[in-house]
């Protein structure tokens, strides 16, 4: 395996990031955990635009439904967040499996259409349902406790995020190398010949929009929960951007390089955080200048420089093959 | 009866307006097979450089009106610049998300320049503000006077489409891409082309708009996602389709508004949209058109 | 009538008013290779589209091994094993060959979402046998060496070879071929009609094949089919077709015709 390969510096990252509350001070607490929801968001939306090839824009709706359907259920009926949480994902999934009806027979520029027109009602929903959703002003949500563990709300909120992140990274990566990832592909660089291959449209365009629907809807509970507080402002086209931002920079179709991209633009989110037009013109611009000068975005960069980056579509054969076989490239011997 | 009949004029107004953002769609997409999805910003934009040098330093309305026609031009060809004609070849999600891009660095430009969230720059109207009475109903006069330039445009435009050289050009193009190449017709240009004519009829709106309602940097989303809608109803591809299109959607959100409730205005169109993809995908006239995709 | 494989019984297709089939019968019986041939426009495509469910027919019936198959989706028809190439070529082109092959047996795996996302034992060795099976399938075609490179990457004449790779490793009954010499090198070509034997002989395949490379036709198909305007015009081995002055009217004969003006 190469020093700098995918492994090392993901186990090393990970590391990092278990260690970091013990010297991090609260707002670096903050925003570490901003990127740890963040990442689920990017992996969630890869999945269903760089995988499966959907251009949809539904992602920071289906944030919001998690984060409101997971505030709500607590205010409204009294329930714990540990019931609340999952619920609101839930939620959130159902409204993705929804909104994927039409995208059968909706492709392309229309399906981009439909899918910003459900962005938009959503967003009204949360403005204008009052006795709901509380309007503009938002609400804030009881907060969480971790009893009986003897632990912080922003230190168990942390940890919760990191697990979350570390198991549904895991499960993105097993399932994109899986027959299932596969298919996603195949849908996304020829919906006709997937067809004719047995792959059933509706249902993989359906779980593509199922699995970004789940991941942000887990996003907008930790959301909700790290916050105390939800507004319709949080999820409106700028947050939709940030996701888009997110994959097109880690790059499309790259699980890892989701986690990259939405660590990067945390940042650079924070770095602005001041002056909201200047926030606009920075990410307009980091979409803009990585697809015309980095398509790839940074795990192509990766890909193409650093040894042991690549990302095969199918479980690589390691285990069964001598490794000298497995990563040397010429000398492929016919069997 | 006479809340039917405002209403109605209402939302044939705000229709019109519509109509001529979906004319610029169709006009980009008819060439290109793609959407820009910066038209709303481009359109905020230039209604922003009319209230600058309208309001701001003194200029006469209708000139202002004609710098907006000429700065929407400028921003449509360098949206083709920066993000269509690089990536012509490349997959419609790139493409469109550049010109997400533009669009959020128009926004934030807006934003800075003129003011943060939440801050209307007023316009001051071109006709008597006081409400007239034509028959026993009211009539606001800006709105007549914004649905005469609407007309004045979508006339100037077709004239342009059938009497030029540029606009015929532009129609063999969008005809047959191939057919037009070899008549030795430059096609990047009539993509330019294309996308400065989009965004100058939008320029045109703007400030055609402007002293109806307030200008502010975020509004430019929310009509280009009607325009959108209502160049789809049309069927896309189609010039009165896109009028039609955008008229209805006007008069829908006027009526809603007027007979359930001033939220619904907003949201109406929304529903209109999902509806129709869902059970028209092509449009009320839209026509089965090969679409890159 | 029953040892049919694949029947096609009275398809009409019309597109805007136009008929594009009329009334097609057409009987494949299980080992053949047959030839589809026609003058462009003479609705062969449409032919393969109607059989592998991509254009329902407005008259008309299509049975596999008995059964109907109209109506249904290309994907569930495809899984009563009815494979086909395009045209053009149809790899996808973010994926390696290997992978691109692995996807052709989308349907003969099974692993579900559960057991791919938490890489359950019985869906890695189902995984294990696919990529076995893929390697296997590019042996076959002699391109063992390209399995790690990436489907971009290749030459025409390549995809369209892995592309028939691609449809095969699901073993299924019967696979329509839309020109698939087309792109071909000529090195290649000369193997051509021997790689479409070996897949009917070696892997019991049945092959229905659209081709305008006559000499191949003539050379590999045991039945013939001509089609012209929308309408089949004769039927026999490839010399009773060749002899038949119908089809040398309206197709051969165009054909010939410019051959021995050219020459």
């Amino acid at each position: 395996m190469a020093l700098f390969g995918r492994r090392n510096v993901l186990v090393a990252m990970l590391l990092f990031a278990a260690v970091a509350p013990t010297f991090l001070n609260a707002y670096y607490l903050f925003v570490a955990n901003t990127i740890l929801i963040y990442v689920l968001l990017a992996i969630g939306l890869n999945i269903l635009v760089g995988y499966a090839g959907q251009l949809a824009f539904a992602n920071a709706a289906m944030f919001g439904i998690g984060a409101y359907g997971t505030g709500l259920l607590q205010v409204h009926f009294g329930w714990p967040f540990w019931l609340a949480f999952p619920l609101g994902a839930l939620i959130a999934t159902m409204v993705g499996l929804a909104i994927s009806l039409p995208a059968l027979r909706l492709s392309g520029l229309y399906l981009a259409l439909s899918t910003l027109a459900f962005a938009q009602f959503t967003q009204w929903v949360f403005l204008n349902w009052e006795p709901v959703t509380f309007g503009a002003g938002g609400f804030k949500t009881p907060p969480i406790s971790f009893a009986p563990l003897p632990i912080s709300k922003t230190l168990g909120l942390y940890y919760l995020s990191l697990i979350l992140v570390m198991v549904l990274f895991a499960l993105a990566q097993n399932l994109v190398r899986s027959r299932i990832g596969r298919a996603f592909v195949a849908v996304r660089d020829g919906e006709i010949a997937a067809e004719s291959l047995g792959v059933d449209l509706l249902r993989y365009k359906a779980l593509a929009f199922g699995i970004s629907g789940f991941y942000a809807g887990i996003a907008g509970g930790l959301y909700s929960a790290m916050l105390n507080f939800v507004s319709p402002e949080g999820f409106d086209l700028f947050q939709m951007v940030i996701h888009k931002a997110m994959i097109i920079v880690g790059g499309l179709g790259s699980i890892v390089g989701s986690v990259l991209g939405a660590g990067t633009l945390v940042f650079v989110l924070e770095a602005l955080r001041k002056v909201k037009g200047v926030q606009e013109i920075a990410f307009g611009a980091i979409l803009v200048g990585f697809i015309l000068f980095m398509p790839g975005g940074i795990i192509g960069y990766l890909k193409e420089k650093v040894r042991g980056w690549e990302e095969p579509l199918h479980r690589a054969r390691a285990s069964r093959r001598p490794p000298v076989a497995a990563t040397s490239e010429s000398s492929e011997v016919r069997p | 009866m006479e809340l039917l009949v405002y209403l109605l004029l209402s939302g044939l107004t705000t229709g019109s307006l519509y109509a001529l953002i979906a004319l610029g769609i169709v006009v980009v997409n008819k060439a290109t097979a793609v959407i820009n999805f910066a038209h709303g910003e481009l359109f905020m934009f230039s209604g922003f450089v009319a209230w600058m040098l309208h309001v701001q330093m003194g200029v006469p309305y209708l000139p202002s009106l004609l710098a907006a026609v000429a700065f929407g031009f400028l921003l449509g060809a360098a949206t083709d610049l920066i993000a269509f004609r690089p990536l012509k070849n490349a997959n419609i999600i790139s493409l469109v998300l550049a010109t997400i891009g533009i669009a959020f660095m128009l926004r934030g430009t807006a934003r800075v320049i003129w003011g943060g969230k939440g801050d209307y720059l007023p316009f001051p109207p071109i006709t008597s503000p006081e409400p007239i009475m034509i028959g026993g109903i009211m009539v606001i006069p800006q709105q007549l006077a914004v649905l005469a330039g609407s007309i004045v445009i979508m006339v100037a435009f077709a004239a342009f489409f059938r009497l030029t050289r540029a606009g015929k050009m532009m129609q063999a193009t969008a005809d047959n891409a191939k057919a037009a190449t070899l008549a030795g017709i430059r096609i990047d240009r009539i993509y330019m082309l294309s996308f400065g004519t989009g965004a100058a009829i939008a320029g045109a709106a703007a400030a055609l708009m402007a002293p109806l309602t307030l200008l502010y940097p975020d509004m430019g989303f929310s009509f280009f996602i009607k325009g959108f809608a209502a160049a789809v109803l049309g069927g896309l591809t189609s010039l009165p389709g896109a009028v039609l299109g955008g008229i209805s959607i006007g008069i829908i959100e006027s009526l809603a508004g007027g007979y359930l409730h001033s939220s619904f205005i907003e949201v109406s169109a929304f529903i209109v949209i999902m509806f129709v993809l869902v059970v028209r995908p092509t449009g009320l006239l839209g026509s089965t058109r090969f679409r890159r995709v | 009538m029953n040892e049919a494989l694949l029947s096609v019984r009275g398809v009409s297709v019309s597109f805007g008013g136009v008929k594009v089939l009329d009334g097609i019968d057409l009987d494949v019986k299980p080992g053949e290779i047959r030839g589809l041939i026609g003058p462009n426009g003479a609705g062969k495509t449409t032919m393969l589209n109607v059989i592998c469910g991509i254009h329902p027919p407005h008259q008309g019936d299509v049975l596999l091994d008995g059964v109907s198959i109209v109506g249904r989706k290309p994907s569930a028809i495809a899984r009563l094993g009815l494979g086909r190439t395009f045209q053009t070529s149809q790899l996808f082109r973010g994926m390696t060959v290997l992978e691109n092959l692995m996807t052709g047996l989308h349907h003969r795996t099974t692993a579900g979402f559960v057991a791919a996302s938490l890489n359950l034992r019985r869906y890695r060795e189902e995984e294990e046998a696919a990529e076995e099976a893929a390697r296997q399938a590019l042996e076959f075609i002699g391109m063992s060496a390209f399995a790690d490179r990436p489907a971009s990457a290749l030459s025409f004449g390549q995809q369209r070879v892995i592309e028939i790779a691609r449809t095969l490793i699901s073993d299924p009954k019967v696979v329509l071929l839309d020109e698939p010499a087309v792109g071909l090198s000529l090195n290649r070509l000369a193997e051509f009609d021997t790689l479409l034997r070996r897949i009917r002989d070696e892997k019991g395949v049945t092959l229905i094949l659209i081709e305008h490379v006559i000499r191949l036709v003539m050379d590999v198909c045991d039945q013939v089919t001509v089609l012209s305007s929308g309408r089949r015009i004769a039927e026999g081995t490839p010399d009773a077709v060749r002899n038949d002055p119908g089809v040398i009217e309206a197709y051969l004969g165009k054909e010939l015709r410019a051959r021995h003006s050219a020459s």
